[in-house]
């Protein structure tokens, strides 16, 4: 780790790229400050418990990897020091039980769906709720989608030209089901067949990135175990922070005996919108239908997609590949929205600060529609836009592909 | 034990001064190198929040280091002894007058949101350092930063109008050029004699068309001249950057540009202007220039394609990354004549040092900056830092000087010695101790050492 940290020449170039550096102009609040703040650590000359608020307050966006000059792994270095740093840490009985139960509920569908309609119906009390509990609540739509299972198997239309296995995702399954929808549609109508194992669960990225490595890591191989890499053209995810942390595999399982197993998953994770990019860079997206009217889409560029995956291209191209549609760029787009995983329940004011900024940024562009690649970025924004009157609806780039070929968009 | 600044935190409230030892840690860095942990990093919102700090730290006789976004390249932000840190990142207060052409910026403004803010208005602010996305103004006054652009547009200092300043005793000053110009006194005095917490700029219009070109030399002499030849004809282009052999390599190598690895000198040139006709015509100078030097050109036709030419030289910072993880970027000026000299004896420098060295820079205004590429883990930073002072006094024998742009800061204060002559230090030494009598601010910073008949007079805090 001191190696990685020894890459970084503190020039400072990070410092526009960090959202909470922007908000708070603080340099211990900058990827360069929380650097330092590390090499301190792990060198004896600071506490743990005094670097530890700045390092928390780090939303993981790696906004700083792309700014960065030198090509320092800022993520994989935050990401080590909370699995090194956690076991050590001392937080309150609330505050730790609040943690173990948001790791442990988000990742399973059901336990998920029981909670988000139990917190349905809690929400109304949410100003008299404790004060642990309430952005959790206030993240809760106003309405849970009805529970839909997905069978373990779709067939392709037409003409097969290939298998694709999907990651059906864990809380994205109960809060907008109609994501994995589009994408099995999408996939089938363009001749994939689509296999959703059922053995699959959470991805580990939400349990690696709090620093929760022995959790993550059952995690990750117990989708080893799901996923056989051999049978599938791609491994398919359609939640930018889930194909980052598939991709982030071999990283995770490094110098351990199923590193090898873990590269030949992560060889073939794509993200949706940059395996439906390469068919159109072929030529070989089936044509779909164009927008009924003339749209405005502001592209939300998710974290863990431009940043993390260094996909921005083909989600823009997708979208300007229906006729009819206008791609419109954000204002400093390259500023995390404040979801970041579970950080706008563990910093909520930080992280409403920005899902403000956000949406006063998506606004100005005037948009008919604002489309993302992620579900964290969907709720965030679906929120802070609702809350600034906005009337745009907030998508996913698979659900507007979805509709262009339904002649619905 | 009591910090001298509990008060302080008490009389500016929360948040605005910081004394844990994480906190303070933090500030003790720019772009370059570590200095000490500071005793109170002060954060100020405005400029009583900057008169209060200077107030106590004046109280407690501790020295006081002001600081930006310390992207800086020379030491000038970093705490030498235990110190004030006075951070401008929250005082961002900006505001454009077009009709005056002018934007008022306090220190902490980043000088890219300068320009950001006035394009609007149809103006722009013209300095360009490499980090103008990240320094800030302030930062700027004090370095009298410079850029690519320098050539045509000139440095910082050529577009202040007026300057706030806090002096030692904390009182404030509003300066201009309405009798002495003390204006020109702060820029590039890398808070030693004042920290300046806002400053009046000059605006201009933006050239409506621009022109670029690349261009391969296969020796930096050929280069040279046929830059020389280019500026004689009457060619004043915007932008003139150079790189050599060994850059071009790194780059190559990171990025597979298709440059020419065989050259000895790369050349990218930019000429602009509201008349597209001139603007042709004197690119046409510059190419008939380098072609009769025996240069190979290329020129971009379109904007996407001068955006590709200029990738070169804009991703030498992260292949050189890539060759050693560390770089001191060393930052002289010389005569353009005497570029091919320079070049070839600062190479002859690396290949004895055995350090790998490559070196690149602004030429309109003959600034170069050689960097030696090291691993502090193997190279041992003695030999570096040897090397540096050679390529400095390299530079010193062609008649050219110590820094074009980064300022001298800690890094290269010794080599001062070999820089100013004595009557010259004398002189840097009055105005220092007559602005900043306790010797307070931003010590040990680039000034020369103090001539040894005025150190029994001087009276230390």
């Amino acid at each position: 780790m001191l190696h990685a940290i020894d890459a970084c020449v503190h020039c400072g170039f990070c410092l526009p790229a960090c959202p909470t550096y922007a908000l708070l102009g603080d340099e211990m609040d900058s990827p360069r400050g929380r650097i330092v703040l590390m090499k301190d650590v792990l060198e004896g000359e600071l506490s743990l418990h005094d670097a530890a608020p700045h390092l928390d307050r780090c939303l993981g966006c790696q906004g700083c990897v792309t700014a960065c000059p030198s090509g320092v792994a800022y993520g994989e270095l935050i990401t080590s020091f909370r699995g090194w740093s956690e076991p050590q840490r001392q937080r309150g009985l609330l505050l730790e039980a609040r943690r173990a139960a948001i790791l442990r509920v988000l990742p399973s569908p059901a336990v998920f769906q029981a909670a988000a309609t139990l917190g349905q119906v809690a929400k109304p009390l949410a100003p008299v709720m404790p004060k642990l509990l309430r952005p959790a609540l206030d993240l809760l739509p106003n309405r849970v989608p009805r529970r839909n299972r997905l069978r373990a198997f779709y067939p392709a239309q037409g003409l097969k030209r290939g298998r694709i296995a999907l990651l059906a995702g864990c809380a994205q399954q109960v809060l907008a089901p109609n994501f994995n929808e589009a994408t099995i549609r999408v996939l089938t109508l363009n001749g994939y067949e689509v296999a959703v194992p059922p053995e699959q669960g959470c991805c580990g990225a939400a349990a690696l990135h709090t620093g929760d490595r022995p959790l993550a890591l059952g995690q990750v191989r117990r989708n080893l175990a799901a996923f056989e890499p051999q049978e599938y053209d791609a491994i398919i995810s359609n939640a930018a922070g889930c194909g980052a942390g598939l991709k982030e595999y071999p990283a995770v399982l490094h110098g351990l005996p199923d590193q090898p197993q873990a590269e030949a998953l992560a060889a073939k994770v794509q993200d949706i919108a940059e395996f439906l990019g390469g068919l159109l860079d072929r030529g070989e997206l089936r044509p779909a239908l164009p927008a009924t009217r003339p749209l405005r889409i502001a592209y939300h560029d998710a974290c863990h997609l431009a940043h993390a995956q260094g996909i921005r291209r083909e989600p823009r191209e997708l979208l300007r590949w229906i006729s009819g549609v206008e791609v419109l760029e954000v204002p400093r787009g390259e500023l995390c929205c404040g979801s970041a995983g579970t950080y706008n329940i563990e910093q909520p004011e930080l992280a409403d600060q920005l899902g403000e900024l956000k949406a006063t940024s998506i606004l100005s562009t005037q948009p008919d529609l604002i489309v993302s690649g992620n579900i964290g970025c969907h709720t965030q924004i679906t929120t802070h836009v609702g809350r600034q009157g906005g009337a745009a609806r907030v998508m996913h780039t698979i659900e507007v592909l979805d509709l262009a070929y339904r002649g619905e968009l | 034990m009591t910090s001298p600044f509990a008060a302080l935190q008490r009389q500016l409230g929360p948040g605005k001064v910081l004394l844990s030892p994480a906190e303070r840690g933090n500030y003790r860095f720019d772009g370059i190198q570590f200095g000490v942990r500071p005793l109170a990093v002060v954060l100020p919102e405005t400029v009583e929040d900057v008169v209060a700090a200077v107030r106590a730290a004046k109280a407690a006789g501790i020295p006081v280091v002001g600081r930006g976004a310390a992207s800086g390249l020379s030491g000038g932000a970093v705490p030498l002894q235990p110190s004030l840190v006075v951070s401008f990142t929250r005082m961002t207060g900006l505001t454009i007058h077009p009709e005056r052409r002018e934007a008022v910026a306090q220190a902490g403004v980043v000088t890219l949101s300068i320009s950001d803010a006035a394009r609007p208005h149809g103006l722009v602010y013209p300095p360009d350092p490499a980090s103008f996305r990240t320094s800030t103004i302030g930062g700027n006054l004090g370095e009298n930063a410079g850029g690519p652009l320098c050539f045509k547009y000139g440095v910082t200092g050529d577009y202040v109008l007026g300057v706030e300043m806090v002096d030692t005793d904390g009182e404030v000053h509003r300066l201009g050029r309405d009798a002495y110009d003390l204006t020109g006194l702060l820029i590039g005095s890398e808070g030693t004699l004042g920290l300046m917490t806002e400053a009046t700029v000059r605006l201009v219009p933006p050239a409506k068309y621009s022109r670029t070109l690349q261009a391969s030399f296969t020796s930096v002499e050929a280069c040279a001249a046929a830059v020389s030849a280019a500026v004689s004809a009457g060619a004043v282009p915007a932008k003139m950057e150079f790189m050599d052999g060994a850059c071009i390599g790194a780059v190559e190598d990171y990025l597979g540009l298709g440059l020419p690895r065989e050259a000895a000198a790369l050349m990218l040139v930019d000429t602009d202007g509201d008349d597209p006709a001139q603007v042709e015509a004197e690119m046409q100078l510059v190419e008939a220039a380098f072609l009769a030097a025996g240069g190979q050109v290329r020129r971009a036709e379109t904007e996407t394609e001068a955006a590709a030419l200029w990738q070169a030289r804009r991703s030498v910072s992260p292949a050189l990354g890539r060759i050693r993880p560390l770089r001191m970027n060393e930052d002289i000026a010389v005569p353009r004549s005497r570029l091919p000299q320079v070049v070839a004896e600062i190479r002859a420098l690396g290949e004895e040092y055995g350090l790998p060295l490559v070196q690149f820079g602004h030429i309109g205004d003959g600034n170069l900056h050689p960097n030696i590429l090291y691993d502090p883990r193997s190279d041992d930073p003695a030999q570096v830092h040897e090397l540096a002072h050679r390529i400095a006094l390299v530079a010193l024998q062609h008649g050219g000087v110590l820094s074009g742009e980064h300022g001298i800061g800690s890094m290269k204060r010794e080599f001062m010695a070999d820089a100013v002559d004595p009557v010259t230090a004398e002189a840097y030494w009055a105005v220092k101790d007559a602005l900043d009598p306790d010797g307070r601010l931003n010590p040990d910073k680039l000034l020369p050492p103090r001539p040894t008949h005025l150190e029994d007079s001087h009276v230390h805090s």
